[in-house]
C-alpha cells in the first residue's frame, strides 16, 4: 500500500510539473499546444541516456533533459510566432506526429518501439535517492517559478499578448522574444518531468509520449483551471487518482475501468466547458460570452 | 522634449508612403509631417487610407514605397515593437484592450517593455513604472476603477483606458484611431483636456476622426485624405470650409478625386 501510494505521489508530482508548465503557455500566453508530451519524451530519453551511459545522477539528468527539451522547444516556438488559435493547434499536432515517428524510429537514441530498458536506480551525488522527494522538490520549484513569473511583469506581458497581441506589440513588447522564452521555460520544465519519469519507471518507450498523453495533460490543465496556480495540480490529482478510485468500485469489472475512466474525463471536460469554462478553480466569469 | 530641439524638425515625418492590396492602391504616396505640440487630424471618407497610413508608419504593414522617420531616424522596415520603443504610441479603432487584465495591469503593462523574465531597473524602476501608471489612471479618471477588469468597463471608460495605456507609455508621438467616436459631450471635453495637456508637453498627435465638429474643436491642422492621397492640408477652418472637399467627404462627388488632387496641387 505504501509503495502504491508512493508511486501515485511520484506520478502526481511528475504530471503536476507537466500540467503546471503546460498551463504556463496555455493559460497565460494562450499558446494552445497539444505537443507537450513531445518535450516530456525528449526529457525522458535524455535523462535515460545520461543514466545509462554516464551516471544515474538525478540532478544531472534533469539539467540535461531541461537543456535538450528547452533547446528543441524552438520547434514549437517557431509556429507559435507565426500563427495563433486553431492554426497553431494544427501545427503542434503535426509536431506531435513527427516526434512520435522519430521516437519510434531513431533506435540508437530512443531504443525504437522497444524503448530504453534497465535504466539504473537514481543517485544524488553518488548516494542512492528516491525519485519522489526530488520530484516533489522540482514540482515545488516549478510552481514557485510559475507563480513569481505569472504575477510579475512577464505574466502581464504574456497575458497582454494573449488578449491583444497587436496592442502589446504597439506598446513596445517584443512578442516573439516573450513567446519564445515562455515556450522555452515550459518545455524545459516538461523535460525535467521526463527525466524524473525515466528514473522513476527505469523504462521508457514511445507509448508514454503519444498524443494521448498530450491530451491528458491538457485535460489536467483545463479541468483544474487554466491560468491559475493550483488548478493544474488539482486537475492532475483528480485525473491520476480516478483509475485508482474506479478500481475500488466492486461492481465495476477491471477490464472496464479504462473505458469508464475515458467517459468520465470526457464528460467532465464537456460539462466544465459549458458551466465552468475556466475550470474548477478558475475565475467563474471568465470565458463566457459577455461583451 | 523634442519640441525643444532647435532645428524645428517634426518628430514624425513620412514621404511617399505607398501600399496596395492586390489591385487596390490603399495609400498612394503620402507625405506628411507631425509637428511637436500640435494635433493633426486625418480626415477623409471611409477607405481613404487613414488607418492603412497608421499601419505603414507603425510597421504593422510593410510599405511598397516611401520612408518614415522618427526624429530623423528612418523607421521603415522596423517591427511594430521597435517603432513603439522609439516613442510612437498608437490606439486602435477597436481598442484592443487586455480584456482579462485589470485596468491597473493594462496600464502597467504599457510601462513594461522588456520581454525578459523581469524588467530592468530593479525596485527603483518598478516604483517609477508604478508611479507612471497611477498618474495615467489619475489623468484619465480611471483611478477608482483600477481593480476592475477591462472587459467589465463601460464604453467610454474603455476608450479612456486605451488612452491611459498611451499616456503611461510616455511616447512623444501619438497616433489615435477614432479616439473620440461614441463619446458623449462631457467625455469628449475630458478627452480634449487630455490632448491639450499632452500637446503642451510637446507631444505630436495625429488623430483619425469622422465627426467634423470634433475635428474643428481638437485639431490644429487637418490633412485631408482621399483614395490614398493627401489632397489638402492646412488649418481647420480653411479645410472644413472648402466646398470641393465637403463634396468628397459627404459622398456628393461630382468629379473624380484625381481632378480634385490636381486643383489642390
Amino acid at each position: 500500500m505504501i509503495a502504491y501510494l508512493s508511486n501515485l505521489a511520484t506520478q502526481v508530482a511528475i504530471f503536476g510539473i507537466l500540467a503546471a508548465t503546460l498551463n504556463f503557455i496555455l493559460g497565460y500566453a494562450g499558446i494552445f499546444s497539444i505537443a507537450h508530451a513531445v518535450f516530456f519524451g525528449l526529457g525522458a530519453y535524455a535523462g535515460a541516456q545520461i543514466a545509462l551511459l554516464l551516471v544515474p545522477d538525478v540532478v544531472l539528468a534533469c539539467i540535461v533533459a531541461a537543456a535538450i527539451a528547452g533547446g528543441l522547444s524552438l520547434c514549437l516556438a517557431l509556429p507559435a510566432l507565426r500563427v495563433r488559435g486553431e492554426y497553431f493547434v494544427a501545427a503542434s499536432l503535426g509536431l506531435q506526429m513527427v516526434a512520435v515517428t522519430l521516437f519510434s524510429e531513431l533506435k540508437p537514441l530512443t531504443g525504437g518501439i522497444g524503448g530504453l530498458v534497465g535504466i539504473p536506480l537514481p543517485t544524488l551525488f553518488g548516494v542512492p535517492v528516491g525519485v519522489l522527494p526530488v520530484a516533489l522538490a522540482a514540482l515545488a520549484l516549478i510552481l514557485l517559478a510559475t507563480a513569481l513569473l505569472a504575477r510579475g511583469s512577464f505574466g502581464r506581458t504574456l497575458t497582454a499578448i494573449r488578449d491583444a497581441e497587436s496592442a502589446a506589440e504597439a506598446l513596445g513588447k517584443n512578442v516573439a522574444a516573450a513567446k519564445t522564452l515562455a515556450v522555452g521555460f515550459a518545455c524545459a520544465g516538461a523535460g525535467v518531468a521526463g527525466a524524473l519519469y525515466a528514473l522513476h519507471t527505469s523504462f521508457v518507450n514511445v507509448e508514454s509520449f503519444t498524443m494521448d498523453y498530450s491530451v491528458l495533460m491538457m485535460a489536467m490543465v483545463i479541468i483544474g483551471g487554466t491560468g491559475t496556480l493550483w488548478g493544474p495540480l488539482i486537475g492532475t490529482v483528480l485525473l491520476l487518482s480516478l483509475p485508482a478510485a474506479l478500481a475500488f468500485l466492486p461492481f465495476l469489472p477491471a477490464t472496464e475501468v479504462g473505458a469508464v475512466q475515458q467517459i468520465i474525463i470526457g464528460l467532465a471536460m464537456t460539462l466544465l466547458m459549458i458551466f465552468r469554462p475556466a475550470g474548477l478553480v478558475g475565475d467563474l466569469s471568465r470565458g463566457q460570452t459577455t461583451a | 522634449m523634442s519640441a525643444a530641439r532647435g532645428n524645428n524638425e517634426a518628430p514624425l515625418r513620412c514621404e511617399g508612403l505607398a501600399r496596395s492590396f492586390g489591385g487596390l492602391q490603399a495609400v498612394a504616396g503620402v507625405s506628411l509631417a507631425l509637428p511637436a505640440g500640435q494635433v493633426t487630424a486625418l480626415v477623409g471618407p471611409n477607405g481613404a487610407g487613414k488607418t492603412t497610413l497608421f499601419n505603414l508608419i507603425t510597421g504593422n504593414l510593410r510599405a511598397d514605397a516611401g520612408t518614415a522617420w522618427v526624429r530623423g531616424q528612418p523607421i521603415t522596415g522596423l517591427k511594430p515593437w521597435q517603432v513603439a520603443r522609439l516613442g510612437v504610441a498608437r490606439s486602435f479603432q477597436d481598442l484592443r484592450l487586455f480584456t482579462h487584465m485589470t485596468v491597473r495591469d493594462n496600464v502597467l503593462a504599457a510601462t513594461e517593455r522588456s520581454a525578459w523574465f523581469w524588467q530592468p531597473g530593479g525596485a527603483a524602476g518598478r516604483k517609477r513604472r508604478q508611479a507612471a501608471a497611477e498618474a495615467a489612471l489619475e489623468a484619465t479618471g480611471l483611478a477608482s476603477l483600477a481593480d476592475a477588469r477591462a472587459i467589465d468597463l463601460a464604453y467610454a471608460e474603455r476608450k479612456f483606458l486605451s488612452l491611459a495605456r498611451i499616456l503611461a507609455a510616455e511616447a512623444e508621438i501619438w497616433l489615435l484611431d477614432e479616439p473620440a467616436s461614441g463619446l458623449d459631450l462631457a467625455s469628449r471635453m475630458r478627452f480634449a483636456d487630455l490632448l491639450r495637456s499632452a500637446t503642451r508637453r510637446g507631444v505630436a498627435i495625429c488623430l483619425i476622426e469622422h465627426n467634423l465638429d470634433v475635428v474643428a474643436e481638437l485639431s490644429d491642422r487637418i490633412a485631408f485624405l482621399d483614395q490614398g492621397r493627401v489632397i489638402a492640408e492646412g488649418d481647420p477652418q480653411s479645410i472644413l470650409r472648402d466646398p470641393a472637399l465637403a463634396a468628397i467627404y459627404f459622398g456628393d462627388r461630382h468629379e473624380p478625386a484625381s481632378a480634385a488632387a490636381e486643383t489642390e496641387a
